[in-house]
């Protein structure tokens, strides 16, 4: 008959061991690990500003695309501009980051426009756990390329976007999905965020 | 899965694969048994990842990684285990396996990470292996436990290839992104990519393994 300390040894060593492994191993392999994410976030930044791009670009690859035509502009503490300077040297386009609470779990992105900074480019989602087939949609495509072309102030000037219910008729309105209306308002409210800070920047 | 084996094989007098046991492990495993077709053990998985044919063979790949390595340390383990705490036991060597796979695939696949989601963490979860370790290797010498190990990872990764070959041929037309079905005469059909196709697919195959394979001699007593 094995005794309790017996029992406890063995859960201790058997518990170091593994923890001791699993340490070895996601040490060896974090650099690997954040230039993936960090390729990511770069793939998202070029998906949103619309930088034309290999779809089977390495991590490697797009970071090089990246530093090529982006210029990353700090406007404030709270707002940094992702520019699309393409190598004639001109403004193309811009990026800027957004987050915020979803509906279950932080949702971030990037909202690209063009160079006049109010006409809407592109939308991504980097990073978003809403419910699947409901505010999960935000990532589709169907949902995402609403967004080209609106305006990111209202008829009166004033800065948001409007993530509606059913066709929205004005310029800076998109239509929701139906059944997440919570996650709908969640991602217009952050968004709305970043874009007052462009327009009273701007001023 | 009597001692047979353990006498055969532990003190070290393995001849051929582990003493004509080997073989019958193996076929027991990826075949007579085999975890989905006939035991329908880890399912979720097999429904949830099996959207096209490179997603089914990295699981295949991680279930045969895990199976084999976690039923060899409970083996060799398994006359110091304490009885009480073995299956906590079994999961911590798992779950080690199971993290291992998935940073490798976070460092090295990146694309085939995100599109596998949670599914590779969940296989800490799958039956199989708990299974395996529980009913083999706990019992079994080391060498006999990895030849079971590999079997069931086989026999698990064989079916999940079928049902994503299948899937991904008619959902989408292609087959490891090769485009089979032209578009001019066939219509992809989206069911297959989603949900249910997968549990027709899964139906069929069990079907047809067990039309082949031919009753279960014990059921048909």
């Amino acid at each position: 008959m094995k005794g309790n300390v017996y029992t406890l040894v063995y859960s201790a060593i058997l518990g170091t061991a593994c923890a001791l492994l699993l340490t070895a191993a996601a040490t060896f392999t974090k650099p690997y690990q954040d230039a993936n994410k960090e390729a990511e976030e770069m793939l998202n930044i070029l998906t949103a500003l619309k930088v034309p791009f290999d779809e089977g670009a390495t991590a490697k690859q797009l970071i090089e695309i990246y530093e090529a035509n982006i210029k990353e502009q700090d406007a404030s503490d709270e707002l940094t501009y992702y520019e699309y300077r393409p190598a004639s040297g001109s403004l193309e386009a811009v990026a800027v980051r957004f987050a915020g609470p979803g509906l279950w779990a932080p949702v971030k992105g990037f909202l690209a426009m063009e160079a006049d900074k109010r006409t809407i480019r592109g939308i991504t989602f980097y990073e978003q756990e809403e419910t699947p087939g409901l505010g999960g949609d935000i990532v589709t495509d169907k949902f995402r390329n609403q967004f080209a072309g609106k305006s990111i102030v209202d008829s009166s000037g004033a800065a948001g976007i409007v993530i509606g219910v059913g066709k929205q008729t004005q310029d800076n309105g998109v239509d929701g999905i139906t059944g997440a209306t919570m996650t709908c308002d969640k991602v217009q409210q952050m968004i709305n965020e970043v874009l007052t800070m462009i327009v009273e920047e701007g001023k | 899965m009597s001692d047979g084996g353990q006498q055969l094989c532990g003190g070290g007098t393995c001849k051929g694969l582990c003493g004509g046991k080997g073989f019958e492990t193996l076929k027991d495993g990826a075949w007579t048994s085999n975890p989905l077709a006939i035991q329908v053990l880890g399912i979720c998985s097999a429904l949830a990842v099996t959207n096209r044919l490179e997603n089914s063979l990295v699981m295949g790949a991680a279930l045969i990684f895990v199976c084999v390595g976690s039923n060899l340390f409970v083996s060799l383990l398994r006359k110091h285990t304490p009885h009480r705490i073995r299956m906590i036991a079994e999961v911590a060597i798992i779950a080690t396996f199971v993290i291992l796979f998935d940073q490798f695939l976070k460092a090295f696949y990146w694309d085939m990470s995100k599109q596998l989601g949670p599914y590779v963490g969940l296989i800490i979860t799958n039956c199989i292996v708990m299974g395996r370790a529980e009913a083999f290797a706990l019992q079994n010498p080391p060498v006999l436990s990895i030849v079971d190990g590999f079997a069931n990872g086989f026999g698990y990764a064989v079916a999940l290839a079928v049902i994503g070959a299948c899937r991904e041929l008619f959902g989408s037309g292609e087959i490891l992104g090769y485009k089979l079905l032209s578009a001019t005469w066939y219509e992809p059909n989206q069911l297959m990519i989603l949900a249910p196709g997968a549990f027709f697919t899964f139906g069929i195959v069990i079907a047809v393994f067990n039309a082949i394979k031919g009753p279960d001699e014990e059921e048909s007593k």
